[in-house]
């Protein structure tokens, strides 16, 4: 008999009786993974598991400062190099400015495939080195020699939004402009009349670092020339049609030109969304007329691939002595880096999520997604949202110690609730808030007030 | 660019080709991640795998260690229980089954934790070099360095009555040193008679602490002598910053791991 | 730069491949001889993705340059199975136990932890832990890879037993 997998959990069919339909053969049951035994067998086919006859390697030259102009290249010394068969600039790439979301209308495009004149962080790429070998490509790349004169950095959020801030992106502002205005707002109410009904006034910052998904597999791609002229692209992205449709508006081709054939990922967690090896491996696969592979090395993964983002986040709560809290103000900056890549997107989300999953009658957001020379932050599971929740549930931790009330109760009061209209205007549904605090009250063997039981999400709200 | 990687058959070859601008490679599990992935000069490797430096030898008051045998070996020899502590705490399997002793004499910290228990142990280094053998005691050779055609043979110590060894990492398995600490002791009614105490992740280079030696001995080994002790070593302390730990960190929890070294608690 | 003929017998049969210097023993498997199953996840010694046996123990072949290892006896996650295909019993209890989300650590996983059970056939969840320290998995937490490791030499045990 097949031992019975502890870590399955039975369906918990207390709440909600009516919403379930259908007799669910997979949810709670053990069903084996379509993709596990060419995983113990080693089978399963990674991209660099395809090993096309005559591929040559391509590496990067990155640069070593923080913020610079540049005032030369010179690739002489890599083109000598033994196995060299070709270095590109941006000279090479035939729409060298992008930004991956401008495929949903994000504007500008604000990010060098290859630097030019100047580099924003420390390991931006600026030649690329295409080689027989991988020793042959790092060691042209290690020859490339760029001359710079260093431009005062700006390594902090706050301080890229000062006053007389060195402006640090060609678009002229060190945030991203969301439809005219510094930052993505909401509001809902009045956030300063609710200060002034509040017994309490709390006002507390929290703050993250940059976090690197750090996946097994690096980041990297496979293109082969084919037959019929298209690339084939094999890839790790996590975007498939995503990074063939960017690769393509950067390499100046129809999208049918290119084949991304994908969908085993070694690791993404969010990191493997940036569209940052297929570009440059298809331009050289071109140039060539050879397969090309570029893959980072550990290094360039912790170093260059995008974590996600560090915020710092202010929250001011008036809160009244029974716990009920009637007006939130966040101001939240997202650390971007160098360049856009998904954090507008990301801000966008974070405004979206604060102020929780409460119903609180004045709220007041401003999320800035603001530039710095740190290396460009991107998607990482659940990005805008996870750091922003840190920073929630610590508030309404701190507020419930505050008002020495237990802070399952306070969460509970302020739940939302079917029905309710949240600060960006939509009507909840589906909550479920309630009920899942108190099955997890009931699983650690908390207590909860007797009138905190009665509570459901789908009760209306009084008044 | 690795350009060459020769495979001599004997310490002799080994050691002409060493004069030809080349490296002693052993274990590689120090080299190799220097050299992959990354631009380096052209380099020439000498493989000591096959030079036959490896092997145990002990005796009831000694024991010897060929250069090239590997931390695993050790691992696996009951007669060694003594080192067992210090092996495990370096690295996991797959890279012990690499690694090697002398290889440890010879990477930067916060690595060498063997080299730092050996240093404890009092141990004596045994070398090859173009005047023919010659042996030096660890804190020496540490200090002085090899000459480029010279190469460590082996190792040698004193079996140790008491022998402590205590190492802080990140993590519970297979961390890079934050503090390392490996002492002998005698005590004798009560009283520590003799005590050699290294410690490693607190300087450049492993270090052999003669001031805290000197605070315990004369002294019951108890809280107020290994306070005394960590106080004397503070002066000699270098720790820097990596991606381990703050040097601040270091020197703030070096007394707390020299105790737990010591006391056992 | 001397190329160099190399012999290995991997996974029980006899291979020859010419080697530079800086070929590593994982690049022998994965380029020369088309195994793919061992992965490079860092080549720096440090995630055990590319972990195989080496004349019987386990080794993170990215740091091996291959002509050191010349006449050598090399298993891989290929290696494993059966003859004719039939998991051995961690693959088996690797399955079972869902030890896999991504599946790139897993080859090394599988070697290192083959190498722990022969060296230590019932090993306790501590002894399981150290094993597969130097083994790295994003995806999963490690829970349901130490599961499988001490499932399976239940299963072992159980085999040897009856
Ligand atoms: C993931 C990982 C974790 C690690 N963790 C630790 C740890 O926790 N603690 C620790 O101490 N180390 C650690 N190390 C470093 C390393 O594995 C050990 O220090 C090991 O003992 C080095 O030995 P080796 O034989 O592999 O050295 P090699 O890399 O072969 O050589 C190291 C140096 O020693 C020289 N050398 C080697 N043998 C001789 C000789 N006979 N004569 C003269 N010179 C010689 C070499 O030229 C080289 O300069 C770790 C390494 C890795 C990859
Ligand atoms: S690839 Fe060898 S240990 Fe990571
Ligand atoms: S399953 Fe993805 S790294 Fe382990």
């Amino acid at each position: 008999m097949a031992p019975i997998n502890p870590r399955v959990n039975p369906i918990d069919h207390d709440y909600f009786p009516h919403e379930r339909r259908g007799s669910f053969s997979v949810i709670g049951s053990t069903v084996q993974r379509a993709d596990a035994h060419g995983h113990v067998t080693g089978r399963t086919r990674f991209f660099e598991d395809t090993a096309p006859r005559g591929l040559l390697h391509l590496k990067v030259h990155r640069t070593t400062r923080h913020h610079a102009r540049i005032n030369s290249v010179d690739v002489t010394a890599a083109r000598q190099v033994p196995g060299v068969v070709a270095v590109l600039t941006h000279e090479d790439v035939p729409n060298n400015w992008y930004t991956v979301l401008r495929l949903i209308g994000i504007e500008p495009d604000d990010e060098p495939v290859l630097a030019e004149d100047r580099v924003l962080y420390r390991g931006e790429p600026i030649v690329a080195v295409v080689a027989e070998t991988e020793e042959a490509a790092w060691d042209g790349a290690g020859r490339v020699v760029v001359d710079y004169t260093d431009l005062p950095a700006v390594l902090d959020v706050e301080e890229a939004l000062a006053p007389g801030a060195p402006v640090i992106k060609q678009a002229g502002t060190n945030y991203f402009v969301y439809e005219g205005h510094h930052c993505r707002r909401v509001r809902f109410g009045d956030v300063e009349a609710g200060f002034a009904a509040a017994d309490h006034v709390f006002s507390w910052t929290y703050g993250s670092a940059p976090i690197e998904h750090a996946p097994t597999e690096t980041t990297g791609c496979i293109v082969v020339p084919q037959g019929d002229g298209r690339l084939r692209i094999h890839s790790n992205t996590q975007a498939a049609f995503f990074t063939l449709d960017n690769t393509a508006l950067i390499i100046g081709r129809p999208f049918a030109d290119l084949q991304v054939v994908g969908g085993t990922v070694g690791g993404g967690f969010g990191g493997k969304v940036d569209v940052m090896v297929e570009p440059l491996a298809c331009i050289a696969a071109t140039v060539t007329n050879r397969p090309v592979q570029y893959s980072y090395s550990r290094e360039e993964e912790m170093q260059v691939s995008s974590p996600r983002a560090a915020e710092r986040i202010v929250i001011t709560d008036g809160v009244l002595d029974d716990g009920s809290i009637v007006a939130r103000k966040v101001v939240l900056y997202v650390d971007a880096g160098a360049y856009s890549r998904h954090s507008p997107y990301g801000t966008t989300k974070a405004a979206a999520h604060f102020p929780g999953p409460y119903t609180i009658p004045h709220v007041h957001i401003d999320a800035h997604c603001v530039y710095t020379n740190r290396t460009p932050s991107s998607a990482m599971r659940g990005f805008g949202v996870t750091i922003g929740d840190f920073a929630l549930e610590s508030q309404m931790d701190r507020i419930a110690r505050e008002l020495d009330m237990d802070p399952l109760e306070l969460r509970l009061k302020n739940a939302y609730r079917d029905g309710d209209v949240k600060a960006h205007r939509k009507v909840a549904s589906g909550t479920g808030l309630i009920e899942v605090i108190q099955r997890a009250a009931d699983l650690v063997g908390h207590e909860l007030a007797a009138e905190s039981r009665l509570l459901s999400s789908t009760t209306p709200r009084e008044g | 660019m690795l350009t060459a990687v020769l495979v001599p058959e004997s310490l002799d070859a080994a050691r002409a080709a060493l004069a030809d601008e080349a490296r002693p490679l052993a274990g590689g599990t120090y080299l190799m991640p220097r050299l992959n992935d990354h631009a380096t000069p052209p380099t020439r490797l000498v493989s000591l795998r096959r030079v036959g430096l490896d092997g145990i030898a002990v005796t009831a008051d000694t024991v010897s260690i060929g250069a090239t045998t590997t931390l695993a070996r050790i691992e696996d020899d009951e007669r060694l229980a003594v080192l067992h502590s210090c092996i495990r705490s370096i690295a996991a399997r797959p890279v012990r089954t690499l690694a090697t002793v002398a290889g440890n004499l010879f990477v930067r910290q916060p690595y060498g934790d063997l080299a730092v228990a050996l240093l404890a142990l009092g141990a004596d280094v045994e070398i090859r070099g173009g005047a023919g053998p010659r042996t030096l005691p660890l804190d020496r050779m540490l200090s002085a360095g090899l000459a480029a055609d010279e190469l460590v043979t082996g190792v040698r110590f004193d079996r140790p009555a008491v022998f402590r060894y205590h190492k802080a990492g990140r993590r519970r398995f297979n961390s890079a040193s934050i503090v390392t600490v490996a002492a002998v002791l005698s005590v004798a009614d009560g009283v520590v008679h003799d005590a050699r105490v290294a410690l490693g992740g607190l300087a450049p280079r492993p270090l052999r602490c003669e001031p805290a030696e000197r605070a315990l001995v004369g002294r019951p080994l108890d809280e107020a002598s290994v306070r005394a002790a960590a106080h004397a070593a503070d002066p000699l302390i270098e720790p820097v910053d990596d991606a381990y730990a703050s040097a601040w960190y270091r020197r703030r929890v070096f007394p707390v791991h020299l105790r737990r070294a010591l006391l056992g608690h | 730069m001397p190329s160099q003929i190399v012999t290995l017998t991997v996974n029980g049969s006899p291979q020859e491949l010419i080697a530079h210097p800086s070929t590593t023993l994982l690049r022998a498997l994965r380029e020369n001889l088309g195994l793919t199953g061992t992965k490079r996840g860092c080549a720096q010694g440090a995630c055990g993705t590319c972990t195989v046996l080496l004349d019987g123990e386990p080794v993170v072949s990215c740091l091996v340059p291959v002509v050191t290892v010349d006449g050598a006896e090399v298993t891989t996650v290929e290696g494993l199975a059966d003859a004719d295909g039939g998991l051995s019993p961690l693959q088996q209890a690797f399955l079972d136990n869902f030890a896999q989300q991504c599946g790139f650590c897993t080859p090394g996983m599988l070697m290192t932890s083959c190498a722990l059970l022969r060296r230590t056939p019932a090993p306790t969840r501590d002894e399981v832990d150290e094993g597969l320290s130097g083994n790295v998995c994003r995806c999963t937490g490690y829970e349901p890879i130490v599961a499988a490791v001490l499932d399976a030499a239940g299963r072992t045990s159980a085999e040897v037993g009856s």
